[in-house]
């Protein structure tokens, strides 16, 4: 795919220490479109969408905020959220910014846990980017799905 | 070709030989910028523009420097710098005096200088033998044909916003398909005059 | 031979050549803005190269607008009113004005530019603000994840600024991070020890400037940081003042309980401080100590989830039940002042419960940086 310098200026603002201190691409090799291309097929192959994912993923946050940073039981979840003060950017340039809050939500039986932000929640909604492999907020679509039961 | 009035050939590149629907030159920033009319406006004034000023200054290159001198063959260079400066003037001008339109522009403002449609304009006047008139007239009218062509399609896409496409096919796929559809509407000009 | 390529070199270097030249002669005319003059609240004046940004022709006067984003039109921070001499609101703007704004005339200083004589209007605290050189002298920990942080002012080598108001860190670049950015962080240090200030920083998960300042900085480092901003500051009045805050939303209260005994004030006033165990809890004893030292003055620390071994007797539950249970036994609310720090989600939910309880919202007052 052809760059324009628009999108080297993106491209820019995934690696470590423009907005977040690890970056959003951990050591994924790939560009920003592949990743956001192959999760988006993996979730149509599952009849899911980045909307209803990020539905759920919101779900939790909003849950997680009641407890003010200590953990809320939801049966068979429990939900933790840390609300830093301040905001953030989303990387792909847009004029909008975002809380910063980290979310963990733990799924009792699976006896799993991830653990997400704010702002993941709005790139999977709005750029369908669930994060490149090895950067700490990737979500990976199919285990969303199978965790999350969205 | 003297024989052609320069209101013929004015006419004959905005429809029949469109530069953009026909010839297919210009495409880049014709995917690119289409998106909004408003902005599709404003690059295709500016390319208008550019044209109609940069086959002027070629043509008086051309024939009263390039050939002269037996350089012709130079005529590449000459024509891409006339063009980088034309560019380079525009920019100021739409800085200075409209900067909503120079942010919307954004990169492919400059990227105007390596708009394949410019560079064939100058050449097509050579290859056809235009005189400085018809030249002007050439520049001009596939400017606006090339106007035309944005902005038809810009008025395509924000309707399109509203209707639901098969997502493999969004953004640059479904706008290559709607270009094809619209140069096969602008084939059926070609009949009416030839300018080649 | 060497004829021709000389005469063809020629050609093409006087095409160029004329080109160039009419360049020149267009960027004289079209590029050039010459002298603006910019108008400051109808008093400052100054004159200035037009051509950049309104933030940045501010600053280079030492007129700095807060800012987070260095220019890049996300934050809306340096956001200030342009009466005259800009044109039409920019498309990189507008998401980030409210339609009240834009018929105020609010625009965002780094994006608009230069281009003429410009009034604008600023607020008059900014007129305060200055960049400070500092050297570190102290990092404490308070908790496992907050430091305090004590800056000594080199250059200028004294500060005045407001209890509660905030300083924004420039952060240096370190390991893998190439840039530097900008943070605000509450001073802690009271207004009369003019000669520091203290800064309590909290780890973000993966945040730029936290880590550095936990990972990185090293006592006797140079730091630069840009003060004070913020109208987070205690108004004086009669009624009660009801604070409360959590984790290094303690900062600011620091500053202002300091100036408070200070002042010998006889208010009325409640902290309620709220942290999940008592590893999160810190300055209990400087809080006992200003209970002492301030007459009217409780401290109130929470712990919403105390761990068996943290051995706590003192309130539990989330900071908005001792919050409550304190409101429900009062009433006379509407002269009180109530004042919070800490996370957005907190000062909601505190918020909330103010208002219901008969507080007025515009005697309730928090930091901005949410």
């Amino acid at each position: 795919m052809k760059k324009t310098p628009q999108e080297n200026i993106i491209h820019k603002n995934f690696l470590p220490g423009v907005i977040t201190k690890e970056g959003f691409l951990g050591d994924d090799p790939r560009h920003v479109h592949e990743i956001v291309n192959e999760d988006t097929r993996i979730l149509a192959r599952l009849n899911r969408t980045p909307e209803q994912v990020a539905d759920r993923l919101q779900f939790f946050i909003e849950q997680g905020k009641k407890g003010l940073e200590t953990k809320v039981d939801l049966g068979d979840y429990t939900v933790q959220i840390i609300w830093s003060r301040g905001l953030l950017p989303c990387p792909f340039e847009e004029p909008r910014l975002h809380h910063k809050i980290t979310c963990t939500v733990e799924v009792k039986d699976l006896n799993r846990t991830f653990k997400y932000s704010q702002l993941s929640v709005h790139m999977i909604r709005e750029h369908g980017f669930f994060g490149g492999r090895g950067s700490p907020f990737r979500l990976n679509p199919t285990e969303m799905v199978e965790l999350l039961g969205a | 070709m003297e024989s052609l009035s320069p209101w013929v050939i004015f006419f004959a590149s905005i429809f029949t030989g469109n530069i953009l629907l026909v010839y297919f030159l210009g495409m880049c920033s014709f995917l690119s910028v289409s998106a909004q009319v408003k902005t599709s406006l404003g690059l295709g004034l500016a390319v208008v523009f550019v044209l109609t000023v940069t086959s002027a200054l070629n043509y008086l290159i051309y024939y009263y420097v390039l050939v002269p001198l037996g350089i012709e063959y130079l005529r590449f260079i000459a024509f891409i710098i006339v063009i980088a400066s034309a560019v380079q003037l525009i920019e100021m001008i739409i800085e200075r005096f409209s900067e909503v339109l120079y942010i919307n522009l954004g990169i492919f403002l400059p990227l105007i200088t390596v708009n394949c449609a410019i560079l064939g304009v100058s050449l097509f006047m050579v290859i056809r033998k235009y005189t400085f008139i018809q030249s002007v007239m050439f520049g001009a009218g596939s400017g606006l044909g090339w106007l035309l062509a944005i902005l038809a399609m810009a008025g395509i896409r924000q309707r399109i916003n509203e209707k639901r496409i098969p997502p493999a096919l969004r953004g640059p796929g479904i706008v290559l398909i709607i270009t094809g559809l619209m140069a096969m509407a602008f084939i059926g000009f070609s009949g009416i005059v030839q300018i080649q | 031979m060497i004829f021709k390529i000389l005469i063809t070199t020629a050609a093409m270097a006087g095409i160029s050549g004329v080109l160039a030249l009419l360049l020149v002669l267009a960027e004289r005319f079209f590029a050039n803005y010459g002298e603006c003059k910019i108008t400051i609240n109808d008093e400052e004046e100054f004159t200035i190269e037009g051509g950049s940004s309104l933030l940045s022709s501010l600053n280079s006067q030492k007129i700095f607008l807060p800012s987070a984003c260095g220019g890049r039109g996300t934050c809306a921070y340096c956001k200030c009113k342009v009466h005259e001499g800009v044109g039409p609101i920019l498309p990189t703007e507008e998401p980030l004005l409210t339609e009240e704004e834009m018929a105020e005339n609010v625009r965002l200083s780094c994006q608009v530019k230069v281009k003429q004589d410009m009034r604008i209007e600023i607020p008059e605290e900014l007129f305060n603000i200055k960049e400070f050189e500092s050297e570190v002298d102290k990092i404490t920990d308070l908790t496992y994840d907050i430091k305090l942080v004590r800056l000594k002012l080199t250059e200028p080598k004294e500060i005045s600024f407001k209890p509660g108001q905030y300083a924004q860190l420039n952060s240096k670049p370190y390991n893998g991070v190439k840039e530097s950015v900008s943070r605000a962080y509450s001073i802690a240090s009271p207004h009369f020890e003019k000669d520091h200030i203290d800064l309590m920083v909290r780890l973000v998960p993966e945040g730029i400037c936290t880590t550095w300042v936990h990972d990185y900085l090293q006592e006797g480092e140079k730091v630069k940081f840009v003060a004070p901003m913020g109208d987070f500051y205690i108004r004086e009045d009669e009624g009660e003042m009801i604070m409360v805050a959590g984790g290094s939303g303690m900062a600011p209260f620091v500053s202002i309980l300091e100036d408070m005994a200070r002042k010998k004030s006889k208010r009325k006033m409640t902290y309620f401080f709220g942290a999940v165990t008592k590893k999160d809890l810190f300055y209990v004893e400087e809080m006992r100590s200003l209970e002492e030292r301030i007459e009217n003055f409780t401290f109130v620390p929470a712990l919403s989830g105390p761990e068996p071994d943290d051995d706590w007797d003192g309130e539990t539950g989330l900071i908005t039940v001792p919050l409550e249970k304190y409101l429900k036994s009062h009433d006379d609310l509407e002269k009180s002042q109530g004042y919070l720090c800490g996370s957005p989600g907190m000062i909601d939910a505190c918020i909330k419960i103010m208002k219901n309880y008969g507080m007025k919202s515009d005697r309730i007052f928090y930091d901005p940086f949410g």
